[in-house]
């Protein structure tokens, strides 16, 4: 009889009917969290990660002046253990420093730390629970005292939302520090809506509240990405992402600060096209700033970056040239890139 | 409220912890890398960026 009836199978609804949860407070629980599954909406992302399409293409993170060489030496792939030595000189900006790096990462625990030649240290430890829970720790360590910085940071991600808790500098002896809390919320398939506290705390005696909201709107076939962040004093951020083709996408970002007595706008346009042996990333502000970016793969081992920016209203430049080395110390059976057996064995090149 | 003393004592620990964490956060990753890795590597190959 009830084989003519189209049975929903995604969302999986809970038979209604009467069981222990009858009482109100249960009962209205089960419909609301019943209604909820019946919705499907997809889970938001962390608010951490809400303007990661558009910083991935933007060349703000990538640009760099001067030399910088990096030689990495991944030990082993699974767990994944790499240790690298970066150098840097002739910046206009940061003065000659080298760098030891070590990174370890596993299914659950991913642990990373950087020292440069001063002592300074940065590290970073990400453990995974489960599924849905994520602890991060990320710590900057520097022989100057008050110049440290912990935070710490937990993130629950729910089926259609997303929590995060996190405290910078916590101090337990007076409670001071920075703490932060942040709620992202699927409204439907396309949108999410969140919002963030900040509870600073410089001493026990003075704290300040500032509050957040985020607004996302993910395309249905996610091929173009909106984002808004508003901040208390009047800061907006919003940004733009599209994915025009498989190797090319652009991304807009606008930020516009409207506080009391500062008044000011930035608009950023960027390009990003990645191609087999070679991604290449072009920028244009409105203070006149128009860069570039170019990672050029000469081999699977051996990349060369060359990144540029002329500031036209200023009348100044940047230019940096960096290459990357990763050698490795184990054979292409052991990395995984060799086809299994079967196929014609290789030979074994000998480092 | 915690007391005087309670609240020196957080803050040596606390400065003590980070003593710790500076030197030996680097050495910590090294040595779960070392153990762990498959196949164990050879220390050299470790630390020299030539080898």
């Amino acid at each position: 009889m009830s084989s003519s009836i189209p049975v929903p199978v995604d969302p999986p609804l809970p038979a209604p009917g009467p069981s222990s949860s009858s009482r109100w407070p249960y009962n209205f629980y089960n419909r609301f969290s019943a209604w909820r599954t019946s919705l499907d909406l997809p889970n938001p992302g962390t608010s951490e990660n809400l303007t990661k399409e558009a910083k991935g293409t933007l060349l703000n993170n990538y640009l760099f002046d001067g030399a910088r060489a990096e030689l990495s030496k991944s030990l082993s792939m699974n767990p994944m253990f790499t240790v690298t030595h970066s150098f840097n000189l002739g910046s206009q900006t940061i003065p000659p420093s080298y760098g030891f790096g070590a990174m370890f990462a596993n299914e659950q625990l991913f642990l990373h730390g950087n020292i440069d030649h001063e002592g300074n240290l940065s590290g970073r430890l990400n453990q995974g629970w489960n599924a849905n829970n994520v602890t991060k720790l990320q710590a900057q360590l520097s022989g100057t005292p008050g110049q440290s910085v912990l935070q710490v940071e937990h993130d629950f991600s729910g089926s259609d939302y997303t929590l995060n808790a996190k405290a910078v500098n916590p101090s337990p002896s007076d409670l001071t520090g920075i703490y932060m809390g942040s709620y992202l919320q699927s409204l439907t398939k396309n949108l999410a809506l969140g919002v963030e506290g900040i509870l600073q705390r410089q001493t026990p005696d003075m704290s300040e509240i500032a509050t957040a909201y985020l607004a996302k709107y993910t395309s249905t076939d996610k091929s173009w990405i909106a984002t808004a962040q508003l901040q208390g004093a009047g800061i907006l951020q919003a940004t733009y992402w599209q994915k025009l083709s498989d190797k090319v996408d652009v991304a807009a970002d606008l930020q516009v600060v409207a506080a009391p007595g500062r008044r000011d706008a930035l608009a950023t346009l960027a390009a990003r096209y990645e191609l087999r042996m070679a991604s290449f990333r072009a920028q244009l502000d409105s203070t006149g700033k128009v860069s570039a970016f170019l990672e050029q793969k000469f081999a699977p081992t051996f990349s060369f970056l060359v990144s540029g920016e002329i500031d036209h209203f200023k009348n100044a430049a940047k230019v940096g040239v960096g290459v990357m080395i990763e050698s490795s110390s184990m054979t292409p059976e052991e990395m995984g890139l060799v086809p299994p057996p079967g196929h014609l064995p290789m030979p074994m090149p000998q480092p | 409220m915690p007391s005087e003393e309670t609240k020196e004592r957080i803050i040596k620990a606390v400065d003590l912890a980070r003593t710790v964490v500076h030197y030996g956060w680097i050495p910590f990753i090294i040595y779960v890398g070392y153990t762990r890795s498959n196949p164990q590597p050879s220390l050299i190959k470790l630390i020299s960026p030539l080898a």
